[in-house]
């Protein structure tokens, strides 16, 4: 831990040493409204940064990435809330749910493969190629693609079309576990505690 | 501990093979004491007892004492001209048990208002790894999965308490999937299961070591999309509104790190929903918590009256990390010693039944270092300690079940060049959980009427020690609980809403010659202010 990396945070210079992160460099350096700071591990998605080396621009989460010399970094605000509405709910069954899909998320059949979700993904998901499952009506494996995803909502702000890829692949999981997750050990469990064979109140 | 005593790392490092032989485990003859020796709940010290508030003349872990007998930040006059905001309910934390409450009380038509101190989501559930504890093999029934909290919590819970949690757990994954959050399966198609420290069979279920995460972004996304609930980010609570008589709560004084204003909030009932205080580092101690776990909602319970438990009583996950640094006192999660992971010593022993109790585990991990069996850390400027977390020996007998199992861990430790299929990782017990807290009853109902409390912030149901899963079970099912009871409140709502509580409490201290200069709620921890939040 030795040497002083010199950057700037929110316009701010700071003195840092090797081997911060960002969020540890703006505490370090008493940058004044770093609100955006949450899990400090890397999944709550909160502490999205714009970062600039010379012409250089991306993005990243501030307590993942360590410091480096001459960097800009900007804490960016919070993505505004989705434009997209769905309840689980009302859903009958799964047989329409891909026309469901393209109602609710009509821009996802628009993607022009300009790889910016891709880029800008601190998780290194292939944001494109999971949208184009989702829009195949393929949501299992659209879902699984966004295992990863900690809902930073970095590709919600860097798609043209206003995909909200975030938002698509969680919809995608949401509804593979709503409809087709029914295992049997919990359905028995349920079951035979509805019976009252515990010795509890029965459940209804 | 004997400063400079212990393994330096690189040498600890050199001498480890994933392959040596190992001695027998020594036998552990008396758990008791070394708790009583080594556990940090039981330093000289650490505790005094509390002279104000319902709780005085109990034990209190000392930091938080000075923490609930504290002055508060507002008094009448800041609420002059301060704009007022009605709901049916308001729900304080935007965790994992703050978006269940939400949603139970929602469904039921009630309008919701849910106020949470940074982002919606951002909480110590988001973190979690491990899974979720519910009774749902065939050997398995609901009646041990009682035994078994009772006695990891060594029988100081509330039976009722662990009777209500237990119950839920079944219906509370059925939920759950209904929310559209996914789990493990068996190839046949059932939810994998594992056995953790202290239990009596196969009750985890997860999703890999993501599974707070997966539930977090469900039930944020359901929150967000459900018409009935309002969502206010960047808005902590600073003071809870009692009647006239500062004997019932009738609503909260909300802060904004947006704007500084605050906002008055009135409703029939107020549900707290804050979680715990690792950030508070208790003893010095590093956290795996969340940056907004200050402890907030045990203060201001406090000030309005209401009764708290086991305020001496905290868990220290055994397997914090030490390195690397950015992650110092993150968790690797138990599943990784439920799957077979050992630990060693910086002799390259075992010291403990790895699946034993947290408590005894972390005494245990303490007792090494203090006797200078402990690996120094690599770094020059602190003085850190801990034992090796043998993952390596783990991949060898089972290749590719940390990839397939934990990507969540190898992702954290790529970033700082370090793989836990290759290295031993370094860990210390790091602050993890409150085991106490608000006292409540099965619906989460206070002391308070018209207080409740879900999640960390309430108190016993874990007693003296929360075995892993229980906290993932707990605030879904008691924030469901403790939805349902809120919009069942059939009081016609707040004729006058005051800060007759806050007086009462600066009466208190004055009285007992206690400074009023100390205020609290915290908020956010001092390192992480940098003007954010300065009163």
């Amino acid at each position: 831990m030795t040497g002083t990396i010199s950057l700037t945070i929110n316009g701010i210079a700071v003195d840092a040493h090797a081997g911060m992160t960002l969020v540890e460099a703006a505490w370090h350096g008493g940058v004044p409204r770093v609100r955006g700071v949450g899990c400090l591990e890397g999944v709550c998605g909160s502490c999205r940064v714009l970062l600039r080396q010379g012409k250089e621009v991306n993005v990243a989460l501030a307590c993942q990435t360590f410091v480096a010399p001459g960097v800009e970094v900007v804490f960016l605000p919070a993505q505004s809330a989705p434009r997209h509405h769905y309840n689980l709910d009302d859903f009958s069954d799964g047989w329409d749910i891909q026309a469901r899909f393209h109602g609710i998320f009509p821009e996802a059949a628009r993607c022009r493969g300009c790889h910016g979700c891709v880029r800008s993904c601190p998780k290194g998901i292939d944001v494109e190629a999971g949208i184009a499952l989702a829009a195949a009506g393929r949501f299992r494996d659209a879902g699984e693609m966004f295992f990863e995803c900690v809902m930073c909502e970095l590709c919600d702000g860097a798609c043209p079309e206003q995909i909200a890829p975030a938002h698509v692949g969680l919809f995608c999981r949401r509804v593979t576990a709503h409809f087709h997750l029914r295992p049997p050990n919990l359905i028995l469990r349920l079951e035979e505690m509805r019976q009252g064979r515990f010795g509890g109140e029965s459940h209804e | 501990m004997n400063k400079g005593s212990g393994i330096p790392f690189a040498a600890a490092r050199a001498a480890y093979r994933a392959d040596a032989d190992l001695a027998p485990l020594p036998e552990l003859n008396d758990p008791d004491s070394l708790l009583n020796t080594f556990h940090p709940d039981h330093l000289r010290g650490s505790t005094i007892k509390l002279t104000v508030g319902a709780n005085a003349g109990d034990n209190c872990q000392r930091e938080l004492a000075d923490l609930l007998q504290a002055e508060a930040f507002i008094d009448e006059a800041d609420l002059a001209g301060t704009p007022v905001t009605d709901a049916d309910v308001l729900i304080i934390g935007g965790g994992g048990a703050g978006c269940a409450a939400a949603l139970a009380a929602a469904e039921r038509g009630a309008r919701v208002l849910l106020a949470t101190k940074l982002r919606l989501g951002d909480s110590n559930t988001v973190m979690a790894e491990g899974g979720i504890q519910a009774a749902i093999e065939p050997d398995d029934t609901p009646q041990r999965h009682v035994q078994d909290t009772l006695r990891g919590g060594h029988h100081a819970a509330d039976p009722a308490l662990v009777a209500a949690l237990v119950e839920d757990g079944p219906d509370v994954l059925r939920w759950l999937i209904r929310q559209g959050m996914q789990f493990d399966q068996t190839a046949t198609g059932d939810l994998a299961t594992r056995k953790a420290g202290g239990m009596s069979a196969p009750r985890i279920v997860h999703c890999r070591d993501y599974t707070g995460l997966e539930m977090m972004r469900v039930l944020r996304e359901a929150v967000i999309q459900h018409r009935g609930i309002e969502v206010w980010e960047q808005s902590p609570a600073v003071e809870l509104l009692s009647n006239e008589r500062g004997q019932k709560c009738v609503g909260a004084v909300l802060g904004s790190l947006a704007d500084k204003r605050l906002r008055m909030v009135r409703t029939r009932s107020v549900i707290l929903a804050t979680g715990g205080l690792g950030r508070l580092h208790l003893n010095s101690f590093p956290t795996s918590n969340h940056l907004g776990a200050t402890g907030d909602g045990l203060v201001l319970a406090y000030r309005i009256g209401a009764k708290l438990r086991e305020l001496d009583s905290f868990q220290y996950h055994p397997t914090g990390l030490v390195h690397p640094t950015h992650l110092s006192g993150k968790l690797v999660t138990e599943g990784v010693r439920a799957a077979g992971a050992l630990l060693l010593n910086g002799a390259g022993q075992r010291f403990i039944d790895e699946l034993l109790p947290r408590d005894v585990v972390c005494a245990a991990i303490l007792r090494e270092v203090r006797e200078g069996r402990g690996i120094r850390s690599p770094r020059a400027d602190k003085e850190r300690y801990g034992v090796w977390l043998d993952t390596p020996r783990l991949e060898r007998s089972a290749p590719g079940l940390l990839e397939r199992e934990f990507p969540k861990l190898l992702a954290r430790t790529r970033g700082a060049g370090l793989d836990p299929r290759l290295d031993p990782l370094l860990v210390h017990p790091t602050l993890h959980y409150q085991n106490g807290g608000v006292v409540i009853d099965v619906d989460g109902a206070t002391t308070v009427p018209g207080l409740y409390a879900v999640g960390e912030v309430a108190g016993g149901i874990h007693g003296r020690n929360r075995i892993m899963g229980n906290a993932l079970l707990e605030i879904i099912g008691f924030g469901r609980r403790a939805g349902i009871a809120a919009v069942a409140e059939r009081d016609r709502g707040p004729k006058k809403v005051t800060l007759e509580h806050v007086n009462r409490m600066r009466r208190a201290l004055t009285l007992a010659s206690l400074p009023l200069t100390r205020k609290a709620p915290r908020i956010l921890p001092a390192y992480a202010t940098g003007g954010a939040w300065n009163h």
